[in-house]
Order: C-alpha cells, then sequence, then structure tokens
C-alpha cells in the first residue's frame, strides 16, 4: 500500500491495513495500484529522460537508471545536472527523489535513503562511507535475506562491511541467498560489475537544438529539422559515414517526448533526402503546451560508398542507378510503411511454390544469371496453391474435367506431366506412434479448358506411394 | 547506344521528339505514355499479363517497378520472376500497396524519380485525375506506364490506349495433338486517344515464345491438327497378308 503526503501528515503510513486506514480516516479515497499502467507511465518517462542522458534503463518499479558519464560537462558539472534534473522534473509535476552514485548499486541506495529535498551526489571511489549509514532495505535484497539480517540486528549497510563472509552466508537458508547478499554489497561498493542494459541502444550520432521558449508550430518544428538535418549531414560528411536510421525526438516541457524514425535503404547524408523522407511524418510530432528540445538521432552509419558515377551507361556495372532505385524504395518506404518494396531473390527449392522468396528491399543488387531453365513456368502464380476436385485416370493421367472456385470447367488438352519430387531432407519417416504429414511427389500438367484459359495443375502424391491417403488435385497457376 | 543506357540517369540527354504514334499494331505501347491493359472478364487476367510482357516485355532492361494492389495477390497471384524475359541486367522492384490510390502515387513516384525503366501498376481501379498525371509525368520524363485493370473499369480515361484482353483457344501443338500450344488472345482496342479511328479493332495474337514474336493469326483457326493420315494402315495390310 502507497500513501501520499497529505495522507502520511493524518497518520496514514505505507504498511497500514486498508480496514484501519479507513478507521483512521473515513473520507479516505484508494484506488488498486494498476502496475501495467505504471509500467507504461515511466517507460514514457524514461524516454522523456533521454534528453539528459541516451542511456537510460528502468530499476524496480518505481525507479530509472541513468547512466551520465560524459554527459554531466553539457550542464557544468554533477552537482548542476542533478539540479536542473530535478527542477525539470518538479516542472513537468512528477515527486521524485534524485541521487548519483559511482555504482548502480550505490545510487540506487543513496535515491531511496535520500530525505526530502536532498540530492546527494556521492563521488566514485567514496561508497564505502557514503552508504554507512543507509538502511538496509536500500540494498536490493529479498524480504526474507532483509528479516533474517534484522533479526542478527543488522540494519545499516556499514554493519556489514566488518562481518566475515563465511560466517554471514551460513546463516542462510540457501548458499544461493547468501551469496546475492554479498553480491549486492559488493555491487554497491564498486568491487563487482554489475550489467547495464539502457531501454534503446545508444545512438551514433546526435545533435541536439534546445528552444529557448517552447515551440508550438509546425514551421518552427520544421525549421528545427533542417538545421539539425543539416548539421548532423556535415558531421557525418566529416568522418565520411552515411546512415541507414534516423530518428527525430521533440521533448516536452510537461515531461512528455514524441519521436518519428525513417529508414533508408543504404547509408545515405544527403539533406535534402532527408528531409523528403521525413516530410510525410514530421506532422506526427505532438507538440502539446510546448517543446523545450529537439533532438536527431543517427544509427546504424556505415562507410558510403563513394559518389563518383560514371557518365556514360556502358560503363556501369548494371543496367540501372543503384542510388536512384535506393532513393525511390526509401520514399516509397517513407509513405506506405516498412515492407511495400519487395524483391524477389530465387530460392534453391524445388517445389514451384517456393522457389521464389519475397524480400525487403535493402539496397541489394541481385545476382545476375539466368536460373536453370525447367519446363514452361506460368505467367501467375498463385502463393498457396488451392484445391481442386478432379476427375482423371486413375494412376496418371491428365485430369479430363475439375471444380475450381466453384466452377466447372472441362478439359480439351493437356500436356504433361512434369514430375518434381520433394528433396530428400524434408522426408522424415515419422517416429512409432507419431503421425506426420510426408512430402509427396508432384506431377505437374498444363491444361486447357473449352474457354481457352489455360492453367497448371498438379497432383500431390503418387496412388499407392503409401505416404497418405489418396492423391489430391491442386491449381498452381495460369498460363497466359 | 541504345535506347535503355541512354536513359541510364547521369548521362547528357539528347533532345529527341517523341516518335509520332504509328498507324499499326501495338499502337504506341511501350512508348512514353500511359496505355492501360483491362481483362475483359474475370479469369483472363493472365491473358492480360501475357500480352503486356509479350507486347512490351522484350528488350526492355534496367529497371523495372510493379505495383500491385494487395488485394490482387490472393485472388489471381502474382508473376514469379521465372516468367519474366531473362535478362540479366534487369531488376524488378514490386510495390506493394494497399489501396489504388496509394499505388497510383507510388507509380507516378517512379516515373518522376528517373530509376525507372518502365512502371507497370495492377490496381483495382483508376480515375480520371490519376491517369492524367500519370500520363503527364510519363511524357515529360519519357518512362513507359502500364496499368493491369480489372474487367469492371469502365469509364473516361487519359491513357493513350485502352486495351482489353481475352483468352482464346491456343494454337494446335505440333508435336503433340492432345497437348495445349502458342497462347492465343484476341485483343481490341477499346480507346486510341493517338487514332481515333482505331477504336474497336479487334486483333486475334499469337505469341511464339520460342522465336519471341506476337502475331496475327486468323481467328478461324481454331482445334487441334488433324491426326497423321491412314496411309500406315494399308501398309500394315499389306505386311500382315
Amino acid at each position: 500500500m502507497a500513501a501520499n503526503a497529505p495522507a502520511r501528515a493524518v497518520g496514514i503510513e505505507p504498511g497500514l491495513r486498508l480496514t484501519d486506514a479507513k478507521a483512521t480516516l473515513p473520507d479516505l479515497l484508494s484506488e488498486e495500484i494498476d502496475r501495467a499502467a505504471d509500467l507504461k507511465a515511466l517507460t514514457a518517462l524514461a524516454a522523456w529522460m533521454v534528453r539528459f542522458s541516451p542511456l537510460v534503463a528502468l530499476d524496480g518499479e518505481d525507479g530509472l537508471m541513468m547512466e551520465t558519464t560524459g554527459c554531466d560537462h553539457l550542464f557544468g558539472g554533477e552537482a548542476a545536472l542533478v539540479a536542473g534534473m530535478s527542477s525539470r522534473l518538479v516542472q513537468a509535476g512528477h515527486g521524485h527523489r534524485i541521487a548519483m552514485g559511482g555504482t548502480p548499486g550505490a545510487a540506487h541506495a543513496l535515491a531511496r535513503g535520500a530525505g526530502p529535498g536532498e540530492h546527494p551526489v556521492l563521488p566514485s571511489g567514496r561508497e564505502a562511507e557514503g552508504l554507512a549509514h543507509l538502511p538496509m532495505a536500500t540494498l536490493r535484497l529479498s524480504p526474507e535475506a532483509l528479516t533474517l539480517l534484522r533479526r542478527f540486528g543488522l540494519t545499516r549497510i556499514g554493519q556489514l562491511y566488518d562481518i566475515d563472509r563465511k560466517a554471514l552466508t551460513r546463516r542462510f537458508r540457501s548458499r544461493q541467498a547468501g551469496d546475492a547478499v554479498c553480491l549486492r554489497l559488493d555491487q554497491a561498493l564498486g568491487r563487482r560489475a554489475e550489467p547495464f542494459a539502457p531501454l534503446r541502444p545508444p545512438p551514433e550520432h546526435v545533435e541536439c537544438l534546445p528552444c529557448p521558449e517552447p515551440l508550438t508550430s509546425s514551421e518552427g518544428i520544421s525549421d528545427g529539422l533542417q538545421q539539425l538535418t543539416q548539421r548532423l549531414c556535415s558531421a557525418l560528411t566529416v568522418q565520411g559515414l552515411g546512415a541507414q536510421g534516423f530518428r527525430f525526438s521533440a521533448f516536452r516541457s510537461d515531461g512528455a517526448a514524441s519521436a518519428v524514425t525513417v529508414n533508408a535503404a543504404r547509408p545515405v547524408r544527403t539533406p535534402s533526402h532527408i528531409l523528403r523522407l521525413f516530410r510525410e511524418k514530421v506532422s506526427r510530432i505532438d507538440a502539446g503546451f510546448g517543446i523545450d528540445l529537439l533532438m536527431l538521432e543517427a544509427s546504424r552509419t556505415g562507410p558510403m560508398a563513394s559518389g563518383s558515377r560514371p557518365l556514360s551507361g556502358d560503363l556501369a556495372g548494371t543496367g540501372f542507378d543503384a542510388e536512384a532505385v535506393s532513393g525511390l524504395a526509401d520514399r516509397i518506404t517513407a509513405r506506405l510503411g516498412e515492407g511495400s518494396v519487395i524483391l524477389t531473390v530465387r530460392h534453391a527449392r524445388r517445389p514451384p511454390d517456393k522457389a521464389e522468396r519475397p524480400v525487403a528491399y535493402a539496397g541489394q543488387v541481385p545476382e545476375a544469371g539466368a536460373a536453370p531453365v525447367l519446363g514452361p513456368r506460368p505467367v501467375r502464380m498463385l502463393n498457396r496453391p488451392e484445391q481442386v476436385s478432379v476427375m482423371a485416370q486413375v494412376p496418371d493421367g491428365p485430369p479430363l474435367q475439375f471444380v475450381w472456385r466453384r466452377c466447372l470447367r472441362r478439359v480439351v488438352r493437356a500436356d504433361g506431366p512434369e514430375r518434381i519430387a520433394p528433396e530428400w531432407w524434408t522426408y522424415l519417416p515419422p517416429a512409432p506412434g507419431e503421425r506426420g504429414r510426408l512430402p509427396r511427389t508432384r506431377d505437374y500438367y498444363r491444361i486447357e479448358d473449352s474457354d481457352g484459359r489455360r492453367y497448371w495443375v498438379f497432383r500431390e502424391g503418387l496412388y499407392g506411394d503409401d505416404r497418405g491417403m489418396d492423391p489430391e488435385w491442386f491449381v498452381q497457376g495460369l498460363f497466359a | 547506344m541504345d535506347f535503355a543506357t541512354l536513359k541510364t540517369k547521369g548521362l547528357v540527354r539528347t533532345a529527341m521528339a517523341p516518335p509520332a504514334v504509328r498507324a499499326e499494331f501495338p499502337f504506341g505501347l511501350g512508348e512514353p505514355g500511359l496505355h492501360e491493359i483491362a481483362e475483359s472478364a474475370y479469369g483472363d487476367r493472365a491473358a492480360a499479363t501475357g500480352f503486356l510482357l509479350a507486347a512490351i516485355g522484350q528488350g526492355v532492361c534496367g529497371a523495372w517497378v510493379w505495383v500491385r494492389q494487395a488485394s490482387v495477390v490472393p485472388d489471381m497471384g502474382e508473376v514469379p520472376e521465372a516468367a519474366l524475359p531473362g535478362l540479366s541486367s534487369r531488376l524488378r522492384l514490386t510495390v506493394q500497396a494497399r489501396t489504388a490510390q496509394a499505388g497510383l502515387w507510388a507509380a507516378e513516384e517512379a516515373v518522376v524519380s528517373g530509376a525507372a525503366n518502365l512502371v507497370i501498376a495492377e490496381v483495382e481501379q483508376s480515375d480520371f485525375t490519376s491517369s492524367r498525371r500519370l500520363t503527364l509525368a510519363s511524357m515529360r520524363h519519357g518512362v513507359p506506364v502500364v496499368l493491369v485493370l480489372p474487367y469492371s473499369c469502365e469509364g473516361a480515361t487519359a491513357a493513350a490506349s485502352r486495351w482489353r484482353l481475352a483468352s482464346r483457344p491456343s494454337a494446335p501443338n505440333r508435336h503433340d495433338p492432345h497437348a495445349p500450344g502458342h497462347p492465343r488472345w484476341r485483343a481490341v482496342i477499346e480507346r486510341c486517344r493517338a487514332l481515333p479511328s482505331a477504336t474497336g479493332q479487334a486483333f486475334d495474337l499469337e505469341w511464339n515464345d520460342e522465336t519471341l514474336s506476337l502475331s496475327v493469326v486468323s481467328g478461324l483457326a481454331a482445334g487441334p491438327a488433324a491426326p497423321p493420315a491412314a496411309a500406315d494402315e494399308n501398309r500394315f495390310r499389306l505386311r500382315a497378308g
């Protein structure tokens, strides 16, 4: 149970039962704790805190852990950074406690144990003296371990420093519980490393544009985006890199942030191209009561292909302009969504419906080379073969008439069969007691009906091949 | 240098007047401009696609952009790479759009970008405004655009021509009288902007994929070839006797 300040003033503390609390104050308002909504709000706040440092992680159910090594000089020192964060959070209306320490464990303990209005900043190396007076509950231990330690009279972290490790771990019920206590202590004091998993991987290049007064107009946002793009592209050009992912975020003064991303098929660094991609999406940025800070991040950077383009088409290796094609693919993807631009690549599988696979276009050039010439292939191929009911001569005659999509079609001419056997590695006899579908040989027929339309049908399986029931017929495609 | 390499981006383009539409088949299909190919009844989409690939597809290398509406794929399938003419330097980019408007926008974008040498759009419907925009963009940038429409398309269009395709029984097969032969279609020009006198003309076409030629056949030729004559029977009788 949690209580807010006015409730605590009356005497209702967390730990009191609800009936007792209601007895103390009959007009008490209470709500069930909704952890899912809390998590959502915390994640949104974490997205907003990215303006201070790109490495933000969730810490428990109600905290955030940020790694600010190397960010403090932008704000004028660690104390100034912490004070600035605190004032911004107050402006945004979030009650909070902040502390800074040399290790995640130390920072966690200081923040939880700090008094109201204090923002302790502990320089690294001084964890032992800084943490000595803090209560044991701030050390991230399990409730059973805390109870056990309280029974021994160990209530402050400083009391653990001088105790013999072996004697302490032997008091716990299991080896793991004892080791966990030592681990947490060592992590807080910096003797053992602690992994840090940020919510989003840090971008490779970032440009920020603080706004002197809150920005609400869309022209202002577009102008800001233009300035940021110019700066980012010149930074990338200096290093000879291009980037494939761009993220434009706007941080509002009320503690919310909104962002849009664009992707490019190949590394780009042309401002006009990037602005063109953002043009469709920049209207999704919600200005709210005013934007404080605009940020543009570049991720997935890589070396750019050098910009020389041959003048004559004969000298170009391929018959098409790869840069123009990938620029077109970027613009279409930005407007129609991811996965709109597809390349069909050949796949070395024998069944014709698996021989070609759609792959999202990512700037690749398809390998040249003719496919091995097999039998005639239809001009339209169905993704999934559709079952038809067929009257045909058993065991291996072509169909004489068939019903497809509820129309009876009489076959006038037929050619075939082209036998396509399944690949040997897909044939696995089922284990005893199991029933699996075995791959079956297909006999493809090219048939023509009385209306003049031509189909590609196949019979899946042979009569008497012991791989299933009687063979079934399917339509795979349509010939021209 | 052929047209395809001349159109590669980066090369200085020579100023040429667009060639006049010839008064014979295929009436400008394959030249810069918008053309529409529609099926005449449900189920003729394969014939329309085959006609498209036969009339234009041969010899266009570089990048193709094939825009299709997502609802067309489960109904009529997609065109596999194996069916396209096998040119080594060809890249076919498929754009999948959810609505017809998005598909037509993508087609215009492909024309304007200069990256494509041929743009094909398979959408469920098209209107006069979009066809006008596509025609203007196509003439300005010199990229042929073809719209493949279903049988229900009617009404005014700004396209240079509109064809209706129907499937016809295939040619007699030389080697096997019971096998289908070369595909045959019936193509009717419904609208022709450059030559209004040609409107309503019907062509019976046959596509030979060995010689890669589209030829006009007589409408009367139908049915399989007759089996060989009875001369062999006499030979057998003489031997037995």
